[in-house]
């Protein structure tokens, strides 16, 4: 029970005081792509940390869902950050760690974010969630087909027991299909964070807009909480791929040195998947928006192959 | 030339208008009856012609109010003015014959409170509803002063908008997200799907041509600088050219040489940043900066040149107001040999990624039969195939010496454009260097009185042709009217837009590279 208190706190503190950096890094490195200098490596701190000092005006057309939806996104985010392990997995423990229920919390998320889109009637809130909730639906199967499989592999759904047998030596020798599935992964991480070529998060162009659109609208305090959650959602997926595909370093007991030696690890394996993020999103031009379920596909079947390899393999 | 004017003379046989004579070189005038007008109009229309422009003037002769038509056809260098002189306040509209005069005409009806019978938009252009309802600055009986607004009682512009089950509209602007101008935008969407689109400019008027009227030629060239930020060369020498033509004061050698050198720079500037605008609303930043450095060192050779990095405070009537020293040209012509390898590796970069090239190809496409019709110049024209240049077609300055290619493309949309843009840099840049090779030695302005008179002129500004009527009474500017090539291409966009999707619009408009103050006089 002690073991739990303390990995709840630990891997939520974790996940909020990552974030913002991994959003950073992959900003210097697009700047670096361009030819540009870039921002610091810490300026998205200093904004959050600008943004929740500041005011929010909220419009006065709009009802108590824009004024809830940074509470709900910064609560599901929270709630969900408990179910991905970061830095160490509590022994012996399935209270957390569901699948299934770590994915509705994000999907809650976006659901109340495209609300909040709509809420306030404006133009470019109401085509940015239009345009999510679509593409959500193409996508919703998608990465449920995706995690499906992970559970399929290692034949449970809990993803504390996932990490357990991932962080076993040899993991890619003898589940080498994890790797397709991780391509698929990696499409789910770019698509649901609003990246090149799905949707660009350094645009001013409203008219092109997905996930900026919905939260267009969110001003001061309320969009530091937004962009907070969607640098934490950001972390957590990237955590699955990191602690499934590289668990060099990712600790199952809780002791004070190997958690200071997972935390490096932690940081060093995700600063090195943001970095392949920025240059990704630097090689490649926005899709069309009508092309974007093709990517999805390419997703969704390899997933389904693997499940295919799986049973039949 | 009087050959020219004898072949234009002779293919307008059988048109019921008056030839009057030719002026300044190359403006052939022509009297039109009011009762054989329409008639003349569409025999014009039949006969080729494209309106490119349409103005008035009041008090021009002894009638009250005097309309002049200025046509261009194919062929020849010279155009055709059409004079027709006001009995009323009232005329027959053209709009059904030439759909561009739509614009103008509304354009005259809030400038002169003339009324055009036959166009059925009777909305105001570039006077907003706050306007007072009789308000027309630019009658002679108008005085620059404090005008009561009429915000309380204003009337809605209506939009023409499509509605039915599952269209919506979009409002976008005037307020935009970047840091660029202010204009309206309103969409009829079915789904993504643009099924139609309305513009509405004329947010930033700032009353050029009336602030022109009583000025001297001279403080004039000024205004003329500052109609639209990136057009300075380009609108500064239109005006000097036409002062310098009704004063018969040719410029040296020398100083037509740099003019040439300073109008081709801004072409290279202008087209850099529409490459790079084009790269950044496809998402692909890595595309864009190589372009965006290549503009900024060209921006600081504008500066080395002229002192000034957008070319202002150069041009003067009869030459220029300060020579350019051997050493800024020797430098100009180093820098040229790298820029010109930079510019092919930057272009290397986005012509090698296919997802850029797929957003570019086949979005917005202009069709080829709306190209006359609404006079649509300059690169969005050539990008639908028209060998349409008037360094060519109507040769000023140094051009009608050079040797120089018109880039064309074929289909029209964005990737055309973005071709036809990146060929013309290269050309601007062989006209600079074989230009700055021949440069010749000697004085840079010629002095002579200014005579009074009018006159047209034309130039090739990067967004395409430029025309500007000067007019001068006692010394001074009596009326001085400008069409830059936006006015005529942002009617285009509505029709580009058609059948796209709304997240492909701003790469649209990018690519037309459309000037907001140029327009808004």
């Amino acid at each position: 029970m002690n073991e739990l208190l303390i990995y709840s706190v630990l891997n939520i503190l974790a996940v909020i005081l990552i974030s913002p950096f991994f959003m950073g890094v992959i900003k210097k490195i697009k700047a670096w792509c361009q030819g540009r200098e870039g921002q610091p490596l810490l300026q998205q701190y200093y904004n959050l940390i600008k943004l929740l000092r500041k005011e929010s005006v909220v419009s006065s057309t709009s009802s108590w869902i824009t004024r809830a939806t940074p509470y709900v996104n910064v609560a599901a985010l929270i709630t969900a950050a408990l179910f991905v392990p970061v830095l160490f997995v509590p022994s012996g423990s399935t209270l957390f760690g569901n699948l299934i229920l770590m994915l509705y919390l994000l999907a809650l998320a976006k659901f109340f974010m495209a609300l909040a889109g709509l809420d306030a009637g404006s133009t470019f809130g109401g085509m940015g969630s239009s345009r999510e909730m679509a593409f959500s639906a193409i996508l919703e199967p998608v990465i449920i087909i995706i995690f499906l499989a992970l559970a399929f592999m290692f034949k449970t759904p809990n993803l504390f027991e996932i990490f357990r047998q991932a962080s076993a030596v040899g993991i890619l020798y003898a589940k080498p299909l994890l790797i397709l599935l991780m391509v698929s992964l990696f499409i789910v991480l770019i698509a649901e964070t609003s990246r090149v070529p799905v949707d660009n998060p350094e645009t001013h162009l409203e008219l092109t807009m997905i996930h900026e659109g919905m939260v267009l609208e969110q001003s001061g305090k309320y969009l530091g909480m937004m962009e907070l959650s969607h640098a934490m959602k950001q972390t957590l997926l990237m955590a699955v791929l990191i602690n499934i595909l590289v668990p060099i370093g990712f600790s199952t007991a809780l002791s004070f040195y190997s958690i200071a030696i997972s935390f490096a690890a932690f940081m060093a394996k995700g600063t090195a998947l943001a970095a392949v993020i920025g240059i990704f999103e630097s090689s490649i031009a926005k899709l069309r928006l009508f092309r974007l379920p093709v990517m999805f596909m390419v997703a969704f079947f390899l997933a389904f192959l693997t499940i295919i390899l799986e049973v039949y393999g | 030339m009087q050959n020219q004017e004898k072949e234009l003379r002779e293919f307008l046989k059988g048109v019921p208008i008056r030839l009057i004579g030719c002026e300044n070189g190359n403006e052939l005038y022509a009297n039109a009856d009011e009762a054989s007008f329409p008639t003349s109009m569409k025999l014009l229309n039949g006969k080729g012609f494209t309106l490119i422009s349409m103005f008035c003037e009041e008090k021009f002769n002894s009638s009250r109010f005097t309309l002049f038509y200025v046509f261009e056809r194919e062929l020849f260098d010279d155009v055709l003015v059409v004079v027709r002189n006001l009995k009323s306040k009232k005329a027959a509209s053209v709009m059904q014959i030439f759909p561009s005069a739509s614009w103008y005409e509304r354009e005259i009806m809030d400038g002169f409170g003339i009324e055009f019978e036959g166009n059925p938009d009777k909305r105001r252009l570039f006077l907003h509803e706050h306007f007072p309802r009789d308000f027309h600055p630019l009658l002679k009986s108008f005085r620059n002063s404090h005008i009561k607004s009429n915000n309380g009682n204003k009337a809605e512009y209506m939009f023409k908008e499509i509605s039915g089950e599952g269209v919506y509209q979009i409002p976008v602007g005037p307020v935009h997200a970047g840091i660029i101008e202010p204009g309206h935008f309103r969409f009829s969407v079915i789904g993504e799907t643009i099924y139609n689109l309305e513009i509405r400019m004329f947010y930033k008027h700032r009353g050029i041509e009336k602030l022109a009227e009583g000025k001297t030629p001279e403080y004039c060239v000024r205004i003329a600088e500052s109609i639209s930020g990136d057009e300075t060369a380009a609108n500064a020498a239109a005006f000097c050219m036409a002062v310098e033509k009704i004063s018969s004061r040719t410029p040296p050698m020398r100083a037509l040489q740099l003019r040439t050198i300073f109008l081709e720079m801004e072409r290279i500037y202008s087209h850099l940043g529409d490459l790079a605008g084009m790269a950044v609303d496809v998402a692909f930043p890595v595309g864009a900066s190589p372009f965006f450095i290549l503009r900024e060192k060209i921006l600081r050779e504008n500066e080395q040149l002229t002192g000034s990095r957008f070319m202002k405070g150069i041009m003067a009537i009869g030459g220029l107001r300060k020579d350019v020293s051997e050493k800024a040209i020797k430098n100009l012509r180093k820098f040229l040999d790298a820029f010109e390898h930079e510019f092919e590796k930057a272009l290397d970069v986005v012509y090698s990624s296919p997802s850029a090239i797929d957003r570019l190809e086949t979005t917005g496409a202009i069709k080829n039969e709306i190209v006359r019709p609404l006079n649509i110049t300059g690169p969005a024209a050539r990008a639908c195939g028209f060998q349409k240049d008037t360094r060519k077609n109507h040769p000023y300055g140094t051009y009608s010496g050079l040797k120089f290619n018109i880039h064309t493309s074929e289909n029209g949309d964005v990737m055309s454009r973005f071709n036809v843009k990146a060929g013309e840099i290269m050309e601007s840049v062989r006209i600079i260097r074989n230009t700055a090779q021949n440069l010749q030695k000697g004085p840079i302005l010629s002095k002579a009185r200014i005579r009074d008179g009018h006159c047209l002129s034309l130039v090739e500004s990067p967004r395409g042709q430029s025309l500007h009527w000067a007019h001068i009474k006692h010394g001074l500017v009596y009326r001085y009217k400008i069409r830059t090539a936006s006015f005529c291409n942002w009617q285009s966009i509505e029709h580009a837009v058609m059948g796209n999707i709304v997240p492909d619009f701003p790469l649209i408009n990018k690519s037309l590279n459309l000037s907001y103050a140029g327009t808004d006089l």
